[in-house]
């Protein structure tokens, strides 16, 4: 009896021993399989690369709502508050309205967040790479494209949360940050920010090619053409001049492709674009798409103001109105819709196209008193469109002015261009025409930018309710 | 006088044998019990040997023993008694009560107590108070029989597990759910795969000290669900149940307007938003009798301009349809059905359990369905009588059919009858309102994004129809659980003995979900699959040595425990699009849209152990400690160390004590303790990682997950218990009483980052809570007499929850701000200042600021633009004050009643669904309560209710004003049995037949109508179905 207790005993602890023993193994064998540590992204440019393509792929993202969801959702709110639009009660009315811009709001947290979001993966890219040992070939390649989308989006921040830049640079604007903080920092101002945003361009600019993965990424072109808007906002007619001209080359105008449905990135006129596969998609979240084509099951909820569809001939490609989509007449808000876009969950959306950049160097000639050029530049755009285009003979604000409706008859509903117009030029945002919801902005109108959000001074120490002061 | 005689004789008898045998004699006597009255079927066994007899219905025996043979007698509750056969042939006997073998054996961690030596804090409940309610999820028998536990089942799909908090919230991110142990295992699978007739006991252990075992997981307190086995020496016993019944909702719904009502007050939304955009009163009139149908895009009169521009419904117009959203996506009475049936019975050395039972129950919403097939076989056998072996098997199988009735998605059924108002037609209407009909003649469910111009576009949920989506789209969820344990154990000595225990556990999930190729939301990929495969495994082995001995009056009893415990998750997912009508497989996809696989592994390595000691039952000490190496922690910081010490003194043991008639057990006892908890945190929460799946086209994408601390472990909760434990007046009284104070700290706290910092959040082990609070139960037998018993029950508990350390000064948590000396549950909100009579506009209050200083002033005024509205602590809470339960059981001869009630009071409940229907219309085609008919509507009314404004974000928003309080009382539970009588059911073979009703949540007293009181302890309400209301009859027979 005692000499089998004695066994069972000896055994027991001999295997209590071994168990223990191993714990340290069967403490290490869990390791995640649905992610990757910092040492296998920055350790190959192909690595890094894949940080790019996620950021890009965030860019369409289902960030936090149908109407939050990625830099898509950023433009449209921009569209819909323009008068060249109408929507429905739906999604993004808010918007509409110009009632959308409390601390609280979804509107306001998400165009907060998301730039801010993008900032901080682009300056894990930018101070990762420039920590790796990878080739200075590979290092200028990943770098611009890192340096290129921070600038990007400070400078969407920028716009968003304060005047413009002419209207008084020394104005408090968003904070800044270069890399990964736990602490919050205080505001700048709007010119710090300008300051940061071209730094960004102008250090990307000089390490960038044409070379890129395909259009969804970040190459001169579209470095140049960010630098074209930003110099727009500031004011330096000859440096968008310049920037505007650099972001087309080798693209081409190209009229046929417009009523494809803008939904593919393959358009040789599309120089930057989000592009949608049906495993790659934000389904129901892809305005303008899903609001304003009533083909397809979508929303359907953004209609055309009949002043708008007026400005167009009836020889212009554009001009691919439809009357009564949903019934009613010219009088009703809805009577009007447009098959610009054709929504489907493998849409493509553009980001930036050649018409936009030829319209830019236009206006710029033409504030710097080149108004032939601006003239030829103009009548491209508009011949190609149009095979009755005539040649403008207008000079000074009547040119300008034929400029900026061009841009709004080619770009309406893509990229907020209307209301990027009237608040980097405070010209104010009437509207007419048979509107649903009739609200007017006056130059400078505060309702031209949004309050901080109430979740950022709750959680910042460096910043309180006073920034919302008189905002 | 008859006893004395019997004796007189048998010792007649005895002396006369005597001569006949030198060696073998015939023995004989009488066994009795303590109060001299004979007990039959005692047994009498010549120790050592299989030779016994049992005693006749006199209490007499009669058995061949030789001298020198020892007597065993015995009987169930009494002290066995032994004598020695020596030249007597008469050997009476009287045994006496064995209170410790009549007491109750609880179930406690890694092993079982008699409940009086039980230092800690632990609450059983038996098979018997489960087999009176009616239970999906086992757990759920626990609310209102425990105090201390809150129990909240949220909204009523049969097959949804409980939110279990044990002594309040002790944790913010990680989980603060309990431990659930089923015979020794941690479970991993879906509770809701035990059916309530396996369950032997459900033991809650609420302190340190029972918990301390359980180390880095007990934080939360533990619950142990002990299987059923059978009994040695038992006759083969089967044991049947059916019963069926039938639900529909425990309570009432809000109430919400019809379609000439709200055509009306769309009609006055619209027309005051034209005002409030500059036009005056007629024009803004005549045009929103223009536009009103183009506004809503449905016209349920068919008639050009229905709502005339005084607001009228014009002469001679009448509705087409009025569409009773309700009616169409919930039951009126929904079934249920179980039917259970289980043999048990055991030999001198096999105990044997089997068992299976099938549930089909019904919920609320249209074709959600709970259907599940349970399975059990235990064994248990002395090999020798040194082994013993033993071997659980559990095999179960469910499937769910859920459509959406939670959350926001368009197809939730509950949001959809509280969205679309019924102004929507169910099927397809042309414009003029016609019904349309498909091509085989049928209905054709209308999805509002239709191309026509009036019926056509629905501005909400266009492109969804809620009915629709319960037939065209199908949410499965099928369940399979396997649940495999066995053991060995070794005696060594009467006191020392090892147990290695291992278990295992397969548990595949399979969810499924197909949505329409033609209708809804996936049509214009011609429908869509997605399906998800998760196969959890988990193993766990345990070695146990136990020591147990007594010296003298000094009791020891020790354990020595090694756990191992791995886990593993295998997740496979697979989405398509692109299916041919009425095709469902993946199979039959024309495109993948996404594959996914990941496979989680967790390992957790522990070392244990527990000595106890008392003192003649009378002084017990008990100390726990145990070590735990988790795989979630970075290899530095895994390892953590917990421990507890309890004592308690049975002063009814004490002489002093000892003539107080009254007090029949008197129990102090005490218990401090420190657990972890490291659940709900994910698998790697120290890890900064890049999150793999971010794919750009052709390119593999990446993105950086949020930040973490590398550094980050164990939360841990220190927790300290008192207590009294009585029995009064012979135990006719009894129960307990406790005071417990939890301090948790450390804990692992998302702490917030600006979101300008591009992380919301890092998880880091910061901030404390404190959870303290008393319990108290007592139950009480105020009749027994052979015919008529009554007892009854209360219990409950008062719990509260501080904040003691927080990272910054304080943190708003939605309708909560987070500060120290605040609950977790206060609300925080902008506050709630009435309507202006003059314009009908809502009002908050705000805080005067000082105009040098810019501080509040502490003065305040009312404000109607809510961007400047202050937001105020309450002084309300979403956690009750008090919750508890009541019960009493009555039984009258062949009838029995029992009755379960459980109440909470104090708690405040946030209702964001009454908040919607309260949108006055600022979105025009939302559905309204019936409460908006007090809307203000010309200067000078005094109305809690404001204007109607279309485009008016602020008319509903968050304030005070949905704010309400929560208390309630539910019958829980009411069982009314009849058993036949012992002859009838005998002349029919069989033992026991007993009928019964069965009610469940059969009455509701609550103070905030419309909703369920049970929702989510943060008292926000999620558009949730409703519970059950059941009545069912059974009947229970044993053979």
């Amino acid at each position: 009896m005692m000499n089998r207790i004695f066994k069972i005993c000896a055994y027991g602890l001999a295997s209590v021993l071994m168990l223990t023993s191993c714990t340290k193994e069967f403490l290490n064998e869990p390791q995640p399989t649905d992610s990757v540590t910092d040492v296998v992204v920055f350790s190959s440019r192909e690595g890094a690369e894949a940080l790019i393509s996620g950021m890009m792929r965030v860019t369409r993202g289902q960030f936090e709502a149908t109407d939050t969801g990625g830099l898509n959702s950023l433009f449209f709110a921009r569209d819909v508050k323009g008068n060249d639009l109408i929507q429905a009660s739906s999604w993004f009315r808010f918007d509409y309205a110009h009632d959308n811009r409390e601390p609280f709001y979804r509107r306001v947290r998400f165009t907060w967040e998301f730039p801010y979001f993008m900032i901080n993966q682009a300056n894990t890219l930018i101070n990762g790479v420039n920590a790796s040992d990878l080739a200075q070939e590979d290092k200028d390649y990943l770098l611009a494209q890192g340096h290129a989308l921070r600038a990007y989006y400070y400078f969407q921040l920028v716009m968003e949360f304060q005047h413009t830049y002419s209207y008084d640079p020394s104005l408090p604007a968003p904070p800044i940050y270069t890399e990964l903080s736990l602490e919050g920092k205080p505001m700048t101002t709007v010119q710090e920010m300008y300051d940061l945003i071209l730094s960004d361009l102008n250090t990307a600019k000089a390490m960038a090619s044409d070379y890129r993965l395909d259009k969804s990424y970040v190459n001169i072109n579209v470095i140049n053409g960010m630098l074209a808007n930003v110099h727009l906002v500031m004011e330096n007619w000859a440096e968008a001049e310049a920037a505007a001209n650099a972001a087309y080359e080798g693209f081409v105008l190209n009229a046929d492709g417009y009523d494809d449905g803008f939904s593919d990135m393959a358009n040789p006129e599309w120089i930057w674009a989000m592009p949608q596969t049906l495993d790659q998609s934000n389904y129901y979240w892809g305005a303008p798409h899903s609001f304003t084509d009533f083909n397809t099951l979508s929303y359907m909820a953004t209609h055309v103001n009949r002043d708008f569809v007026n400005l167009f001939s009836d020889s212009d490609v554009r001009n691919i109105f439809v009357e009564g989509a949903v019934g009613g007449n010219e009088d009703n808000w809805f009577y009007y819709t447009t098959n610009k876009f054709v929504f489907a969950f493998d849409s493509d959306h553009p980001i930036m196209r050649t018409p936009e950049f030829m319209l830019v160097e236009a206006e710029a000639k033409a504030r710097q008193g080149k108004e032939a050029e601006a003239h030829d530049l103009l009548f491209m755009v508009q011949s190609d469109r149009d095979p009755n285009a005539v040649r403008s003979a207008n000079t000074g604000e009547d040119l300008i002015e034929e400029i900026l409706v061009e841009r709004r008859k080619e770009l309406y509903a893509e990229i907020g261009v209307e209301w990027f117009d009237a608040k980097r030029l405070r010209r104010g945002i009437t509207r007419t025409g048979n509107h649903r919801v009739s609200v007017d902005l006056a130059p400078d109108d505060k309702r031209f930018f949004l309050k901080v959000p109430q979740s950022e001074i709750d959680a910042n120490d460096s910043i309180d309710d006073s920034v919302n002061a008189n905002r | 006088m008859r006893l004395k005689l019997t004796s007189l004789l048998t010792l007649l008898s005895a002396f006369v044998m005597q001569f006949a045998f030198a060696q073998e004699m015939t023995i004989s006597g009488v066994i009795t019990d303590g109060m001299d009255m004979p007990l039959p079927g005692a047994n009498v066994m010549i120790k050592g040997t299989t030779t016994g007899t049992q005693t006749d219905f006199d209490g007499n025996y009669t058995l061949t023993a030789a001298v020198g043979d020892v007597l065993v007698f015995s009987y169930i509750g009494q002290k066995t008694e032994e004598r020695t056969v020596g030249s007597q042939s008469v050997i009476n006997v009287q045994l006496v009560e064995d209170a410790q073998a009549l007491e109750e054996v609880v179930v406690v961690a890694y092993g079982a107590q008699k409940k009086e030596s039980i230092v800690g804090s632990v609450a059983q409940i038996g098979s018997e108070t489960i087999e009176q309610q009616q239970v999906t999820t086992v757990t759920q028998a626990i609310q209102g029989s425990v105090p201390g536990v809150n129990i909240l089942t949220a909204g009523g799909v049969p097959g949804t597990n409980p939110t279990i908090r044990i002594r309040g919230i002790s944790s913010i991110n990680a989980s603060a759910d309990p431990l659930i142990i089923v015979d020794g295992a941690p479970y991993n699978g879906n509770l809701n795969s035990i059916s309530q007739d396996q369950i032997k006991s459900i033991s809650v252990l609420k302190d340190a000290s029972s918990t301390a075992l359980y180390g880095s997981r007990g934080a939360n307190g533990v619950i142990l669900i002990t299987t059923k086995g059978g009994r040695k020496n038992m006759a083969p016993e089967l044991n049947l149940t059916t019963i069926s019944g039938i639900s529909n909702n425990a309570v009432d719904f809000h109430k919400t307007i019809g379609s000439e009502d709200f055509m009306k007050y769309a009609w006055e939304g619209l027309r005051n938003g034209y005002i409030a955009g500059g036009d005056d009163a007629t024009t803004a009139a005549a045009a929103a009798s223009a536009n009103l149908i183009s506004e809503l895009g449905y016209n349920p009169y068919g008639v050009n301009q229905p709502v005339d521009v005084n607001g009228n419904i014009i002469d001679g117009a009448s509705l087409i349809w009025d569409t009773d959203w309700k009616d169409a996506l919930l039951r009126d009475y929904g079934s249920r059905t179980e039917h259970g049936l289980n043999v048990s019975g055991g030999s001198e050395n096999t105990t044997y359990f089997a068992s299976v039972n099938y549930l089909n129950q019904q919920g609320n919403v249209k074709t959600t369905r709970f259907e599940r097939v349970t399975s059990r076989l235990r064994v248990d056998t002395d090999v020798n009588d040194w082994l013993k072996i033993g071997a659980n098997l559990g095999f179960t199988t469910s499937n769910q059919n859920i459509p959406e009735q939670e959350g926001s998605s368009f197809n939730n059924a509950v949001q959809w009858f509280y969205s679309v108002p019924n102004i929507y037609p169910l099927y397809r209407r042309d414009a003029n309102g016609e019904l349309i009909y498909d091509g085989s003649g049928n209905l054709i469910y209308d999805y509002g994004n239709n191309s026509q111009p009036v019926n056509g576009n629905r501005p909400i949920f266009s492109g969804e129809n809620g009915a629709g989506a319960l037939y065209n789209y199908d949410f499965k969820f099928a369940r399979y659980n396997t649940d495999l344990a066995g053991y060995a154990q070794i005696k060594f000595t009467d006191y020392l003995k090892f147990k290695t225990n291992l278990s295992y556990q397969a548990y595949l999930f399979d969810s499924y979900s197909y949505i329409d190729d033609e209708y809804g939301y996936a049509a214009n990929v011609k429908g869509r699959v997605s399906q998800q495969r998760n196969l959890t495994t988990t193993m766990n082995a345990i070695q146990t040595l136990n020591f147990n001995k007594s010296f003298g009056l000094h009791n020891l009893n020790a354990d020595l425990i090694y756990e191992a415990y791995q886990f593993k998750l295998d997740a496979l997912s697979a989405q398509g699009v692109g299916f041919l009508p009425n095709v469902g497989a993946l199979d039959g996809s024309t495109t993948p849209e996404s594959v996914g696989g990941s496979v989680t592994r967790e390992t957790l390595n522990s070392i244990l152990g527990r000595v106890a000691y008392n003192y003649n039952d009378k002084y017990y000490v008990e100390g726990s400690y145990r070590r735990d190496g988790s795989s979630r922690f970075a290899e530095d910081v895994r390892f953590g160390d917990f421990f507890s010490v309890g004592g308690s003194w049975v002063l009814s043991r004490e002489d002093f004590l000892m003539d107080v008639d009254f007090i029949s057990f008197l129990k102090l006892k005490a218990s401090y303790g420190e657990l972890g908890n490291n659940r709900g945190i994910g698998y790697f929460p120290y890890l900064n990682v890049f999150e793999t799946g971010w794919n750009q086209l052709g390119n593999t994408g990446v993105i950086q997950g949020g930040i973490a601390d590398p550094n980050l472990t164990w939360e841990k909760t220190a927790s300290l218990n008192y207590g009294v434990e009585y029995g009064l007046f012979n135990g006719r009284l009894s129960g307990s009483f406790e005071v417990y104070d939890k301090e948790s700290v450390d804990l692992i706290f998302g702490k917030p980052l600006p979101p300008s910092t591009g992380n919301t959040s890092i998880l880091t082990n910061i901030g404390a809570l404190r959870n303290y609070g008393i319990e108290f139960s007592v139950n009480g037998t105020m009749i027994d007499t052979a015919d008529f018993t009554w007892s009854a029950g209360l219990n409950f508990s008062m719990d509260n929850n501080e904040i003691t350390e927080l990272t910054q000064d304080f943190l708003i948590q939605g309708t909560k701000r987070w500060e120290v000396g605040r609950s977790l549950y206060d609300f925080y909100l902008q506050e709630w200042a009435g309507v202006d009579p003059e314009d009908g506009a809502p009002m908050w209050y705000k805080d005067i600021l000082d105009p040098a200083t810019g501080e509040p002033t502490g003065e305040r005024e009312t404000t109607k633009l809510y961007g400047e509205a202050t937001r105020y602590y309450q002084d309300k809470l979403s956690l009750p004050d008090i919750i508890g339960g009541f019960n009493t059981g009555l039984s009258y001869k062949n009838w029995d009643m029992n009755a379960l009630f459980n109440f909470s009071f104090g708690a405040y409940v946030y209702d964001a669904t009454y908040q919607s229907l309260m949108g006055g219309f600022s979105t025009i085609a939302d559905q309204a309560h019936a409460d908006i008919a007090d809307r203000w509507q010309q200067p000078g009314d005094v109305t809690d209710v404001p204007r109607l404004e279309a485009n008016y974000q602020d008319l509903n928003a968050s304030s005070t004003r949905f704010l309400f309080a929560n208390d309630y009382v539910r019958l829980r539970s009411l069982n009314i049995g009849y058993t036949l009588n012992q002859e009838l059911t005998e002349t029919i073979g069989l033992s026991n037949v007993r009928f019964y009703f069965q009610g469940d949540n059969l009455f509701t007293w609550q103070s905030h109508d419309g909703i369920d009181p049970e929702q989510d302890l943060n008292g926000v309400t999620d558009s949730r179905s409703y519970q059950l209301r059941t009545m069912s009859v059974g009947i229970n027979a044993k053979f």
